[in-house]
């Protein structure tokens, strides 16, 4: 039998609802752990998630808003701290990912992208941080992209915005490391869920053809290595980024 | 006869349907002309074009040809008597039909095949496994769209079964050529094709009573109204084919264009050129004989300039004197589409159609739009800015940030906010090029795997199938005369 990694951590996914947020919820539900996840904006995959979770024993906090919106997630945290007593790992999941040349790129995208992708991950880290270095510990891990590696063209804002992460999460480990807080990043490459089911065929076959593995990653596969990123079974790794792409 | 020779080819004589030698020469009056003779039946010509320029300018176009994956016939005739495919086809099939039935509820003037109601055919479901199965394969696995027509498909006692069977074997489109007789009256049948994803091609001939009844044999505006309405309201992909005949509704083809563009079930326009081929259209006055480039100069002027000749391109998948297309970004504040040619060059769409006889988000199309952003963006120019939202909107439709949606959405999608015009001239026994008939890409589909190009089919072909005639024409038979093959006797694929 598998080991249960996360047994009784505290564990906040943002953008839990669907695709590889809510693989990351149901893998740290099966390994154990107590979950909360938000979500911006169908309720109906919020619902399903929650239902999933209920259905793997593991009755789930779910918190509805934008993680742009700095009330949201004060009053998120808040709520975690009133409930659970502290938050022992972060999941800074939620991004928006949009297809547009730069020719078509405008400032109102420009700054969305980067209101979910970077801002949000910036306040619900500080927010969570407060707790975290209370407890003197904690992981936070941000999603990356492999957009942001050089190997594949991405539109420049998601781009900009998943790299920003990167320096992100290696200033903040460098940071936080004194209160044995572990800041990581994981980036994972074409998933079988999210941007993957619309993109032209051509566009993946020219994925698969460039990947040493010859095919997609599997949502459930990132959230295992996820699983293993926050728990106490990694006791040195910080600062480090985690490329998850078949070999590209 | 005098004139400019253009080239010459192999016809049929309009009277025995033998092949006969054809010239297509321009007259001075800048019209082109075959002319041809049957030894039997003497001399014969028919106007094919009324533009040289445009004919021969379009003739030029050499199509991208791709062979078909399996030859059935060795060439023992000549074409279009060894079908199908034979040795000399030149391309494979984009566009298959296949003949589910061959029950009727019209009985239209224009109709250009063979309707059978007493003790009607209709196809068997693995009958139409082994199509769809050797279609997959000679396709590589991968199928575009698929036809389906009769008679009246929608007539068809298991209709949704072969849709959702096509629609498992992962097929783009699947779409039902329609009266819309039975589906203005049958809304749980519409919402049942809505359900399968499958798409209609309706026939929308006219607005006007007169030409109804001479085309269709009845008024069924309000039925096609309502049989649009029903589409509408349950979301099905819709084609409006309308046939194009001189004198009858020549004048309408800007309206039913605008009326096209304007319904949101409505994806495409596919008009035809009218042809004298089936149980009515071969005794159909032939004074209705109309041109593609006229089409094309009818639509310039009754969409008041909308859509100009130049706007259309050949598709690369066919003769280029067979189909002409013109794809359009649509306004969704209102304002007039824009046509493709407005911000690519016609060898960019082209290419980019080089694979298909429908638009796809290819490679080759995703980087002329990227090119045609960029030029729009850094060169601007008349109407760039409105050209640019709407390429932004159709990207944010196919791509939406919001929640992924699936590869068939997406497509779906795209084709809300990009309506294509197709111009499809059939040949009959007057205008028939063999030149045009090597490279056809549509073509009636058998369980066996053979095929029969579209046009060979009509001319030759359909009358003989007892599935559809009740007295089917014995292969020597021809309309006004006879010819017996000395070889063998010929058997129609499907009775194979």
């Amino acid at each position: 039998m598998a080991p249960r990694r996360l047994e009784g951590k505290r564990c906040l996914v943002t953008g839990g609802s669907r695709g590889l947020g809510r693989a990351l919820c149901e893998a740290f539900a099966h390994h154990g752990a107590r979950v909360a996840f938000t979500y911006s904006r169908n309720q109906h995959d919020a619902d399903d998630a929650r239902a999933a979770l209920q259905a793997a024993g593991c009755e789930p906090l779910v918190f509805h808003g934008s993680v742009a919106d700095s009330a949201h997630v004060q009053a998120t945290v808040a709520a975690l701290g009133s409930a659970w007593g502290g938050i022992d790992v972060l999941v800074n999941n939620a991004g928006v990912q949009q297809i547009l040349p730069i020719a078509l790129l405008e400032e109102a995208d420009w700054d969305s992208v980067m209101d979910v992708n970077v801002k949000g991950t910036y306040l619900f880290s500080r927010a969570v941080l407060k707790l975290m270095i209370r407890a003197r510990g904690g992981h936070i891990l941000n999603i990356g992209s492999f957009a942001s590696e050089r190997v594949i063209e991405a539109p420049v804002h998601y781009a900009a915005a998943k790299s920003a992460l990167r320096g992100f999460t290696e200033a903040l480990a460098r940071e936080v490391g004194r209160y044995r807080i572990q800041v990581n990043m994981l980036s994972p490459g074409l998933l079988d869920v999210g941007l993957a089911q619309m993109l032209p065929r051509h566009r993946i076959q020219e994925y698969l053809a460039q990947g040493s593995m010859g095919r997609l990653g599997q949502a459930r596969e990132l959230a295992e290595i996820a699983a293993f990123m926050v728990s106490d079974d990694n006791t040195f790794m910080t600062a480090a980024k985690i490329v998850a792409d078949g070999g590209l | 006869m005098t004139g400019r020779l253009i080239h010459s080819t192999t016809s049929l004589c309009r009277s025995c349907k033998n092949a006969v030698a054809a010239s297509v020469f321009a007259r001075d009056d800048g019209t082109v002309w075959m002319h041809k003779r049957c030894a039997v039946h003497g001399a014969q010509e028919v106007q094919l074009s009324s533009s040289a320029d445009w004919y021969q300018r379009t003739r030029a176009v050499r199509p991208r040809r791709v062979a078909p994956a399996t030859i059935k016939q060795p060439i023992e005739h000549g074409c279009p008597f060894d079908c199908g495919p034979c040795e000399s086809h030149a391309q494979k099939i984009r566009l298959p039909v296949v003949t589910i039935t061959s029950a009727c509820n019209l009985d239209c003037p224009i109709c250009y095949v063979h309707n059978k109601n007493d003790d009607a055919y209709n196809m068997a479901r693995a009958d139409f496994e082994k199509i769809v199965a050797h279609l997959q394969t000679d396709h590589g696995g991968e199928l575009d769209i698929i036809n389906l027509t009769g008679g009246e498909p929608t007539l068809h006692p298991h209709l949704p079964e072969l849709i959702e069977l096509a629609r498992a074997h992962g097929i783009h489109r699947v779409t039902v050529c329609s009266n819309g007789v039975r589906l203005a009256k049958d809304e749980a049948l519409v919402a049942r094709l809505a359900a399968l994803g499958a798409r209609v091609a309706l026939s929308f001939d006219t607005f006007e009573a007169d030409a109804d009844v001479a085309l269709q044999g009845a008024n069924l505006l309000a039925t096609k109204l309502r049989c649009l309405e029903l589409l509408d309201e349950h979301g099905v992909d819709t084609t409006l084919i309308p046939v194009m005949t001189r004198g009858v509704n020549q004048h309408e083809v800007g309206r039913i264009i605008e009326f096209g563009l304007q319904r949101s079930c409505v994806r495409h326009l596919e008009i035809h050129t009218m042809t004298f081929t089936g149980q009515s259209g071969a005794s159909f006055d032939r004074a209705g004989r109309i041109s593609m480039y006229e089409v094309l100069q009818e639509i310039e002027r009754t969409t008041a300039g909308l859509l100009r000749p130049d706007d259309f391109v050949p598709s690369p998948c066919a003769h280029p004197l067979c189909y002409q297309i013109a794809y359009l970004l649509v306004d969704p504040a209102g304002g007039p589409p824009v046509p493709f040619t407005r911000f690519l060059s016609r060898d960019e769409i082209y290419d980019a159609l080089s694979d298909r006889l429908y638009l796809e988000p290819t490679a080759r199309l995703e980087d002329a739009m990227r090119g045609a952003i960029d030029r729009l963006w850094a060169e601007g120019g008349p109407e760039a800015e409105r050209t640019l939202g709407l390429l932004r909107g159709l990207l944010a439709a196919m791509f939406p940030s919001e929640r992924p949606i699936s590869r068939a959405e997406a497509l779906a999608a795209g084709e809300r906010a990009v309506k294509a015009i197709y111009v499809h001239s059939h040949m009959d026994e007057d205008t028939f090029d063999t030149e045009r008939a090597v490279d056809c890409c549509d073509s009636n589909c058998y369980p066996d795997g053979s095929s029969i190009p579209v046009c060979n089919y009509n001319v030759l072909y359909r009358d003989k199938e007892a599935h559809f005639n009740q007295t089917p024409q014995p292969w020597s038979a021809r309309e006004g005369g006879q010819r017996t093959f000395p070889a063998r006797a010929h058997v129609l694929p499907v009775l194979r």
